[in-house]
């Protein structure tokens, strides 16, 4: 304990009266109460974790990650759903970093508050709420019925990329928020105009939470599925397991979980599912963990920190 | 165009500046004479710093503050609309109150206005780097350690380095808003230091609350009050023989 700031509540006596105990009293139930439940976080992550190790460890075998999936018989893997989940990954933020970081810079460096400003803010916080099965039978309907595409990885990641544009364009104000005004003046005050401050200053200023935002939303698109059933399609590409193609169908790791707890034949569908679902959980930690590493050293690198 | 006096180097001739519908500095005329230091002081909320940061357009970056009237450097209005916002803070550089070094290395802060301006020459950047460091005293403190953050210098040499950053572009102007106020008394005489080299080539104006330091370091003197310049005069002048009851009252201590 140290030393009390606050003057003796009585002069003559230095010991508590039994409202002060009382109080005191609280004040550790309350502490306990607060640490369990930070506590209870931390053990739902482990039993969660475990319990998933302890369902699908035993499939962890080569001919699991990297085999192909095999319709009506036992035996498949899930190798083409974990590439069509990577490569839809890459289509999305190839079409959403510059979008939605392009949207935010506008909205916190150029948009003066009013009504444009306004306007933007609320699109994208509506956007927000869209519920991803909303969005992917949205993708259904304009995409594949109005403009006749197929289901396809391209499909899946136009759908995705609507879907996460909000929160990235959020990541990127809140990014640019952390970054104080005086850097900006500093950069204005030598003759700098405004897109060098941004693109010289503030941005790699900014690069730390950009970056621990950007891999976090990978995550999210990594484990996202209601969006994929009706865009990109229930089954890998026929052509090939890792198909490079666009335009034929890619079944990702998620949507490859769902299908086949849900409507899959096969009978080994527990060894599937459980598996399926330790890999996809082990990747999208895999990304929480990579955000935060990856934002940590960016901004030591690009702001020369030492310490 | 009003004929500018030839060693008058910025002038403001009945500047107002708003902020919405509040007017922060009311009809001030002020005319800053080449390489003196001319102190801008007050009690706090004066509008000092308002009015200098109207001398190189820090206002057009504010939402809703609005600059009226004449503001003449070498004569030319930095408010035609024919002119540069980025020129003219190019020439009328600024050190703000608190140090404001970039997240980046001692030199990237130094060459950022350089390279800003189009210098890639690595020789070049060298040779800038070091002379605005010699320039700002910072050199022979920091000349082993250029790549090293400038977030672990201490606030003084921040400061420092901040100066050494708006010299690399050579301006011609320097406006300084209270920048010693957040540093001890060791550093505050370096940065004092500095600004008496500084004047030798430059037009300084400096804003700060310390009548001592003002007295200590600027030829001319301003002495505002409510937005309004109440006296302007030579330093020795405000603080030995004030003209107006304002002025007296504010450097014998009787108010502010």
């Amino acid at each position: 304990m140290g030393i009390s700031v606050q003057p003796p509540v009585s002069k003559s006596t230095l010991l508590g009266s039994p409202g002060v105990r009382a109080r005191r009293a609280t004040d550790r139930v309350a502490t306990v109460v607060l640490w369990g439940m930070a506590i209870s976080i931390i053990v739902m992550l482990a039993c969660f974790v475990l319990y998933l190790l302890y369902l699908g460890a035993q499939y962890m075998t080569p001919d699991f990650i990297f085999g192909v999936p095999k319709e009506g018989e036992a035996g498949g893997g899930i190798g083409p759903e974990i590439f069509n989940s990577f490569y839809i990954l890459v289509l999305t933020l190839v079409m959403t970093v510059p979008i939605a970081v392009s949207a935010g810079v506008y909205i916190q460096e150029y948009a003066r508050p009013g009504r444009f400003r306004g306007f933007v803010q609320f699109s994208a916080e509506a956007l927000a709420t869209v519920p991803s099965i909303v969005m992917g039978l949205f993708g259904l309907l304009i995409f594949v019925y109005f403009f006749h595409l197929r289901f396809s990885a391209i499909v899946g990641a136009m759908t995705l990329t609507i879907l996460n544009l909000p929160a990235l364009m959020r990541v990127t104000q809140e990014a640019l928020r952390t970054v104080p005004d005086s850097l900006r003046e500093a950069s204005m005050s030598v003759g700098a105009t405004k897109w060098q401050t941004i693109t010289k200053a503030v941005l790699p200023s900014a690069i730390g939470p950009m970056t621990t935002g950007i891999v976090l939303i990978a995550g999210r698109i990594f484990g996202e599925t209601a969006a994929l059933i009706y865009t990109a399609g229930l089954s890998v590409s026929a052509n090939s397991p890792y198909d490079f193609s666009l335009t034929h169908t890619a079944e990702t790791l998620a949507v490859h979980l769902w299908y086949t707890r849900s409507e899959s034949t096969v009978p080994d569908v527990a060894r599937i599912g459980n598996g399926s679902a330790l890999v996809l959980l082990f990747m999208v930690l895999l990304f929480n963990i990579a955000a935060r590493v990856l934002g940590r050293t960016l901004t030591k690198r690009l702001t020369g920190k030492s310490s | 165009m009003i004929a500018a006096d030839p060693t008058t180097k910025l002038k403001a001739e009945d500047v107002d500046v708003f902020y919405g519908s509040f007017q922060a500095i009311k009809h001030a005329n002020l005319a800053m004479t080449e390489k003196t230091v001319t102190a801008l002081i007050g009690p706090s909320g004066c509008g000092k710093s308002t009015f200098v940061r109207a001398l190189n357009r820090m206002h057009d970056l504010t939402p809703g503050a609005r600059v009226e009237g004449l503001i003449t450097l070498d004569g030319m209005n930095i408010y035609a609309p024919e002119a540069d916002p980025v020129v003219i803070r190019h020439r009328i550089g600024m050190v703000f109150q608190r140090a404001n070094p970039f997240p980046k290395t001692i030199f990237e802060n130094v060459v950022y206005g350089p390279k800003i301006h189009g210098e890639t020459n690595k020789k070049r950047l060298d040779e800038i780097a070091e002379k605005s460091l010699r320039r700002a005293a910072l050199w022979d403190e920091v000349k082993d350690r250029l790549n090293r953050s400038a977030l672990d210098l201490s606030g003084g040499q921040q400061q420092r380095l901040c100066i050494a950053r708006v010299l690399a572009v050579e301006p011609e102007v320097i406006l300084m808003d209270e920048p010693a106020s957040a540093l001890d008394p060791i550093a505050t005489s370096k940065i004092e230091d500095l600004i008496g080299e500084l004047k030798r080539e430059y037009t300084v104006v400096i804003v700060t609350h310390s009548m001592q330091q003002a007295a200590r370091i600027s030829e001319f003197t301003a002495f505002f009050h409510l937005g309004e310049i109440v006296e302007f005069g030579t330093t020795s002048d405000i603080f030995t023989r004030p003209k107006e009851k304002r002025t007296e009252d504010y450097i014998t201590g009787r108010f502010g």
